[in-house]
């Protein structure tokens, strides 16, 4: 391997790192720009999705890595996993709202976080107690096809991953610009209670945020186990503090910032791992506490501003 | 070696469980109960293998109990689980916590665990405190009872941790030897999954292989709880090694299997206990496992002859079969009997300290041979065996005998 190759490798592993955090860190924006709330449960929300996605793919009789489809059918159980995944998840976030949050909207101060960690710690170990806690082999359909660049090595997963996360992000991102509910989410987060007065209907806005976010982690949960064939109870907290940070450096509550500083941070930690080694935690928190310090707003800035 | 005697008792004992399995009365009302203390690493990565090393036990504690092999005495568990949550695995704060709530109650006369080195290190120092002696039947990181860490893991004095496996500073070098000689490599890259036995494990590796002239291209830590190890994997494959060596356990060790079976096909790749088991094939799954090389710090005993009827009493009664530190955790319960029978036969009170001095002096007939101990609670025996993954398709991917291949002791260091 010549250092050309290293590199691109390298690159190629921190895109796909990349691209889960950066659909992690959309949940966090999505909540954050309207409620002001970081949302804590959305960690363990992406880990129960991961579950839910295996469920659903061994009721397509799938275990190990044995079975492996090709053509329609494989696009056929995709599809199906992913949607189902996706609402169930989403549902789970709308569940988490309503119950736990909603009756917390107006109360000031930290509560409704510390409610969110609370819930975090509920389904974590609701999967530890009845799933179990090894890491569990995952099932995957999906065949074992490798593309050469040069001596880099493309994994057929990688495209699954990069181009699953680029229609979701697209979408969202059309979704939040062009829907009349985008634009109502749009204008909660810029003031919500004029965007109240103009006639939004906020709670709708804010269950909407929920089901997106949480959908979106959903889907990750579903790719982290497709790209490393294991999930375990445990993923949810490593993974949900690397794109935390990755929505902090793109700016927390900015959409467009979430995608790119997940990017970033999965850059990092494949390049990092290279060079520093077991370090490269070390740099990235290290960017979380710079951001926080020297430029709170992130690199493409806050939204709501009306706000403080 | 084992006697034809002994063989006939074990095999009664488990004979007698099984014709009593449903239902009966364990000892007499007036027997006197000395609890058995047990720690092992029930939740987390290594769960799977844990129960099987606790059903080990179960066995021969009820054996004892049935067969009413200790007169006048019944034996009851305090078992506890050192893993966590928040871990994931093993957790040393837990373990320490146990090794108090065991000291605490004086029922407890001696105990078994704790599997892993990491909970080892956090409880020696409090069983010594409470002169309670341990028998580990996983636990190899040999800090523990070495008597240069004496002040630090025994501080009343006395050896309170046994082993009936032996220890890294064997199984490392052991298995050095074995692929500097056996396999021819050249080269090694070296792993660690930053707890205490893998580390000691890794370093143990690291020093006898470059004695031996393979040349060591780099060491790398890798966080248990991570999921991501692409980076450092490309880095490896960079490097070009011939082999690759992970000292650890089960949470880093199967998606480093994983990761490893992507990014460097044609490697060979090596690690000890930690990715021998039922946890490890379970997780891993097929075709990432295959051809891993392992070791266990004992003789391998589920093949073996003289255990064909244990394996076949505990698959009966468990529905899994057994893995050898099953074996040698029951191995570590008949010495814990053979100790109390022996104190009790003195007509001298059943306490701790005598139980500790009847475990040092112990001469017990079990499955792998007769057990005795050195002057640090070091196994005497220091066998290393080496297996390979070879998938079996006829059988359970995580049926430990049948995917495990046996291929010979390691050679000694």
């Amino acid at each position: 391997m010549t250092l050309t190759d290293l590199l691109l490798q390298q690159t190629i592993n921190g895109l796909s790192l990349g691209a889960m955090y950066a659909l992690l860190a959309l949940g966090f924006t999505l909540v954050y720009g309207i409620l002001e709330l970081i949302n804590f449960s959305h960690f363990n929300v992406f880990m129960v999705g991961s579950f839910i996605a295996m469920g659903v793919l061994q009721m397509f009789g799938l275990t190990g890595q044995d079975v492996i489809l090709t053509g329609l059918p494989l696009v056929m159980v995709l599809l199906v996993t992913f949607a189902v995944t996706m609402v169930a998840s989403g549902l789970i976030g709308v569940a988490i709202e309503r119950l736990c949050l909603r009756p917390l909207r107006n109360v000031k101060g930290p509560a409704a976080m510390i409610t969110t960690i609370g819930v975090s710690y509920i389904l974590f170990n609701i999967i530890l107690l009845s799933v179990g806690a090894e890491a569990r082999n995952y099932p995957n359909p999906m065949p074992n096809v490798r593309l050469h660049i040069n001596g880099a090595v493309l994994d057929i997963r990688v495209l699954l991953i990069w181009g699953v996360a680029l229609v979701l992000m697209a979408g969202l991102y059309v979704f939040v610009q062009k829907s009349r509910l985008g634009k109502a989410m749009r204008a909660t987060a810029q003031d919500a209670e004029a965007a109240r007065m103009m006639g939004v209907d906020v709670d709708k806005v804010v269950v909407m945020a929920f089901f997106l976010g949480s959908a979106l982690a959903g889907a990750g949960g579903l790719i982290f186990g497709l790209y490393y064939n294991f999930t375990s109870f445990i993923i949810g907290f490593t993974a949900g503090l690397r794109a935390f940070t990755a929505a902090v450096l793109g700016g927390i509550g900015n959409v467009p910032g979430a995608m790119v500083g997940g990017l970033i941070i999965g850059l990092i930690e494949a390049l990092g791992g290279q060079i520093a080694g077991a370090w490269t935690d070390v740099i990235i928190f290290s960017i979380l506490v710079l951001v926080l310090v020297f430029k709170p707003s992130g690199l493409f800035g806050r939204v709501a501003p009306n706000k403080s | 070696m084992i006697t034809r005697r002994a063989a006939a008792r074990l095999v009664a004992g488990t004979a007698l469980t099984a014709a009593f399995a449903s239902g009966s009365t364990p000892g007499w009302a007036a027997d006197k109960v000395v609890k058995v203390g047990i720690d092992l690493s029930l939740t987390g990565a290594d769960a799977e293998s844990a129960m099987r090393v606790k059903n080990g036990i179960v066995m021969a504690i009820d054996a004892a109990n049935q067969g009413n092999a200790v007169p006048g005495y019944t034996f009851d568990l305090m078992t506890l689980d050192d893993g966590t949550a928040t871990a994931g695995q093993y957790d040393p704060a837990q373990a320490a916590t146990n090794a108090r709530k065991m000291v605490s109650d004086h029922d407890v006369v001696a105990a078994i665990g704790p599997e892993m080195s990491g909970a080892g290190k956090a409880m020696a120092p409090i069983l010594s405190q409470g002169d309670l002696a341990t028998i580990t039947p996983s636990s190899t990181n040999p800090d523990i009872t070495n008597p240069k860490f004496a002040e630090q893991y025994r501080p009343a004095g006395k050896p309170i941790y046994f082993r009936t496996v032996t220890t890294d500073a064997f199984q490392g070098p052991n298995m050095a030897n074995f692929m500097a000689e056996k396999l021819g490599i050249k080269s090694v890259y070296v792993l660690d999954d930053s707890g205490a036995y893998g580390v000691g494990l890794a370093d143990a590796f690291q020093a006898q292989v470059e004695k031996k002239g393979v040349k060591v291209l780099g060491r790398d830590r890798l966080d248990p709880k991570a999921a991501d190890y692409s980076a450092v994997l490309t880095k490896i494959k960079s490097l070009n090694p011939q082999a690759l060596y992970y000292g650890g356990v089960g949470q880093a060790g199967i998606k480093l299997a994983k990761q490893a079976y992507d990014i460097l096909p044609t490697v060979i790749k090596a690690g000890g206990d930690g990715v021998y088991g039922a946890t490890f094939l379970s997780g891993t799954g097929f075709p990432a496992a295959e051809g891993w090389y392992s070791t266990i710090a004992s003789p391998h005993l589920t093949g073996d002859t003289k255990a064909a009827e244990f394996v076949k009493a505990y698959s009966g009664r468990f529905g899994v079969s057994p893995e050898d530190y099953s074996i040698t955790a029951y191995d570590a319960a008949l010495v814990i009997i053979d100790a109390v029978k022996r104190v009790a036969a003195t007509g001298k009170p059943v306490t701790r300290s005598a139980v500790r001095d009847a475990i040092q002096t112990a001469k017990v007939p079990t499955i792998q041979g007769t057990v005795s101990f050195d002057a640090n609670g070091d196994l005497a025996d220091r066998t290393v065996s080496v297996f390979q993954i070879k998938q079996d398709k006829a059988s359970k991917p995580d049926d430990v005998s049948a995917q495990f291949h046996y291929i010979d002791v390691a050679p000694q260091a």
